[in-house]
């Protein structure tokens, strides 16, 4: 019996030992795994269209190397469990700026200048190379940008009512809004749309050093000035319900990203962009959070297959990327340089993104902002939706805010 | 009070095992270890390793070069258990309970009726009960809350209107948010349970019945005393399985009052949004690890007092 206990002993402790060796053994493989120095993977989570015409344009201006798409839906949370790892993580990856600064700190990525010079940097609008730069490095080449725009039905919204001034606006809403109709709908409660109205009292979520504001006065001004124009939207703050009221034509105008362009060209819509409303208050406008799509490169890549990466970073930086990617997901192009084609330079939409840049402020990169965008998320809910009183709720969330800063060290 | 004797018992002489035993024994631990090593490697695992990081530095700014910190974060996450911690754990409670309570009756009450001997069509409605299991939860809940609980599409409020009252938004205030979630709860895990019941159901010997009929028991003399006490011991480690799944429910709640961007002004947290909107998001992963690991501790008291309850 005892020999059997034993013998029971063992195999529960190899059910237990057996993962550890497992997991250390596939580390080690990682880490001696052979790298085909002329295959690139490319990670991202962007539409087919988007994927398939980088695809065709890496192809016809890099034929050497073999390029492997990857879709891949938790993206970010991928790379936090295998980003130094070469054989289970890509060699770059696409995303919006706004990561940069987590996986920069987590050590991940490498800067683009190893690969890009400053000066090809140069002509790259502005905004864009400012949004990919963290503690003085750019750990981004910037592709292409999107931000919010204020569209409108024609049907419904005429161009000469199209308001120019929040309070336009205001009294648009409160003269067409009844019976099932909206005069306009956005995502009033989701801090990606509401800090446009905090960024038009001239404030801001977070600082550049990563301190929350949302006890600012700003802050609180915004929320307070916000609120009426929140009575008079639906109780429901999701992008499928403002989608859907503007797509089915019962509302008449709305705050959306480029994203809703072509359901709403499908359904027949007839859109009109217009630049956003200017508060009345503080005379500034509107101004939404730009997202900067593009190309990031990831250490052991940079390390292992620098040549190729160098000439894949290079074709990149072709303006024809650009202008073809801009063509598949009707974004903005990063490169000045593309605005020289015709197609981009007469697209509407283009040219009122290009414009809404010059307001647009870029998402903070930093990784504290990963916490806030759940703390404005659920101070928005406590005042629009739960009637809290503004000062109270703002001080309780500045509160938390810090606390999770802290909690993050 | 008189101090009861304690009666000891005996001790049981261990018997010497015969070859033939200890080879039985050796054949079933052999051919148990396939599945042994399994489990360490999908359940022991991840929770040693939990454990593991729990005790180290891990966050952004330590990815991969974290260091051993000892019990700091659980000096830390001891600090998490303030009053919205512990309204959470009570409103997780009162979760459990309200879940449970109404998934056994209901359950047994459809189960019994899938029972009924002279029932037409059974398959098809087994069939029909069994069908929110086989959609994915995500859909389901994604479902329930556009089609259903959304101001201005869903069904309920389609009624309202049509009766002529006031659009209700109801997963906006943290009592009717609790009634939506345990609804869509009890929509999914029900089928669960009814399939455990009818099965229970089905293999208690029908004679039993037949002589409690011959004595005159009624239908709730038989439930009482025959049924409920059978099945009791086959149910029992669903009803623990379905006690810790509601206990540690997330999805239903976050995704129908508090995805981020669909937030819906409820204030309802069960212990595991809670501890997700005030630790995980930070991305320490020690942080995090530690409040996991204190959440498996609280689970694993009370799994341990469900097991006296159970063996009482």
């Amino acid at each position: 019996m005892k020999r059997v206990r034993k013998l029971a002993a063992w195999i529960l402790t190899l059910a237990v030992m057996i993962p550890f060796v497992f997991t250390s053994v596939g580390c080690s493989q990682g880490a001696d795994a052979d790298t085909d120095s002329n295959q690139v993977v490319i990670w991202h989570d962007k539409e087919d269209a988007v994927a398939e015409a980088l695809l065709a344009e890496l192809n016809r201006l890099v034929p050497d190397v073999e390029f492997v798409l990857e879709k891949k839906t938790s993206l970010t949370d991928s790379l936090k469990l295998s980003g130094n790892d070469p054989s289970a993580s890509p060699d770059l990856f696409i995303f919006a700026h706004d990561k940069i600064g987590v996986f920069a700190e987590m050590d991940i990525l490498a800067p683009v200048t190893e690969f890009v010079s400053e000066e090809t940097l140069s002509s790259y609008l502005d905004m864009t190379v400012d949004a990919v730069t963290y503690k003085g490095e750019i750990y981004e080449l910037p592709i292409y940008f999107e931000t919010l725009l204020f569209m409108y039905n024609r049907r419904y919204m005429q161009d000469e009512e199209v308001p120019s001034t929040t309070e336009e606006l205001y009294s648009y809403m409160q003269a067409n809004t009844g019976r099932g109709r909206y005069g306009f709908v956005e995502q009033h409660s989701t801090a990606y749309y509401s800090a446009a109205w905090i960024h038009g009292f001239g404030g801001s979520l977070i600082s550049e050093a990563g301190e929350p504001l949302l006890d600012s006065d700003a802050v609180k001004n915004a929320l307070s000035y916000h609120l009426k124009f929140v009575e008079l939207m639906p109780g429901e703050t999701e992008y499928s319900t403002v989608n859907t009221l503007f797509i089915e034509g019962q509302a008449d105008s709305t705050i959306g990203g480029p994203w809703m362009v072509p359901s709403a060209r499908e359904a027949g819509i007839d859109l009109g962009i217009a630049p956003m409303p200017v508060v009345d208050e503080t005379g500034l406008s509107l101004s939404p959070y730009s997202g900067v799509q593009g190309v990031y490169v990831l250490k052991h890549a940079a390390e292992s297959k620098k040549e190729t990466i160098q000439q894949v970073m290079t074709a990149l930086c072709d303006p024809s990327v650009g202008i073809a990617l801009a063509q598949a997901s009707g974004c903005a192009p990063a490169n000045t340089a593309c605005y020289d084609d015709p197609d981009i330079a007469e697209d509407e939409m283009v040219t009122a993104m290009r414009d809404t840049a010059q307001i647009a402020t870029p998402m903070p990169n930093i990784p504290e902002m990963d916490v806030m965008w759940t703390v404005t998320g659920n101070l928005l809910s406590d005042v629009n939706l739960s009637g809290e009183d503004v000062e109270t709720a703002a001080d309780e969330a500045q509160k938390q805010a810090l606390d999770l800063i802290a909690a993050m060290q | 009070m008189k101090r009861q004797k304690r009666q000891v018992k005996p001790k049981k002489k261990r018997l010497p095992s015969s070859p033939k035993q200890r080879k039985i024994t050796f054949w079933s631990y052999l051919c148990s270890a396939p599945s042994l090593i399994l489990i360490g490697l999908v359940v022991v695992f991840p929770i040693l390793y939990t454990g593991y990081i729990s005790l180290t530095n891990m966050n952004v700014y330590h990815w991969f070069d974290f260091d051993i910190i000892g019990l700091d974060n659980y000096k830390r996450a001891l600090f998490l258990v303030d009053s919205g911690f512990l309204s959470a754990l009570l409103t997780t409670i009162l979760w459990t309970i309200v879940n449970m309570a109404i998934q056994l009756v209901a359950a047994f009450v459809l189960a019994s009726l899938l029972n009924i001997q002279s029932l037409k069509l059974r398959k098809v409605y087994k069939t029909l009960l069994m069908f929110p299991w086989a959609m994915p939860g995500y859909v389901s809940i994604l479902l329930w809350k556009t089609g259903i609980f959304n101001s201005q599409f869903g069904l309920l409020n389609q009624w309202m209107e049509r009766l002529g009252l006031q659009t209700v938004r109801w997963l906006s205030n943290d009592v009717s948010a609790f009634i939506c979630c345990t609804v869509v709860n009890l929509w999914l895990a029900l089928p669960f349970m009814i399939m455990i019941m009818d099965g229970a159901l089905q293999s208690i010997d029908k004679s039993y019945y037949e002589s409690a009929i011959l004595d005159g028991a009624g239908w709730f003399r038989r439930t009482v005393s025959i049924t409920l006490p059978t099945i009791r011991p086959i149910i029992g480690p669903a009803v623990i399985i379905t006690v810790f799944t509601t206990f540690k429910q997330f999805d239903v709640v976050y995704l129908l009052t508090q995805q981020a961007g669909a937030k819906t002004g409820s204030h309802f947290h069960t212990l595991i949004t809670y501890t997700y909107e005030n630790a995980f998001i930070t991305n320490n992963y020690g942080y995090s690890s530690a409040i996991s690991i204190l959440i498996f501790v609280l689970l694993l008291l009370f799994s341990w007092k469900f097991r006296l309850e159970e063996k009482s």
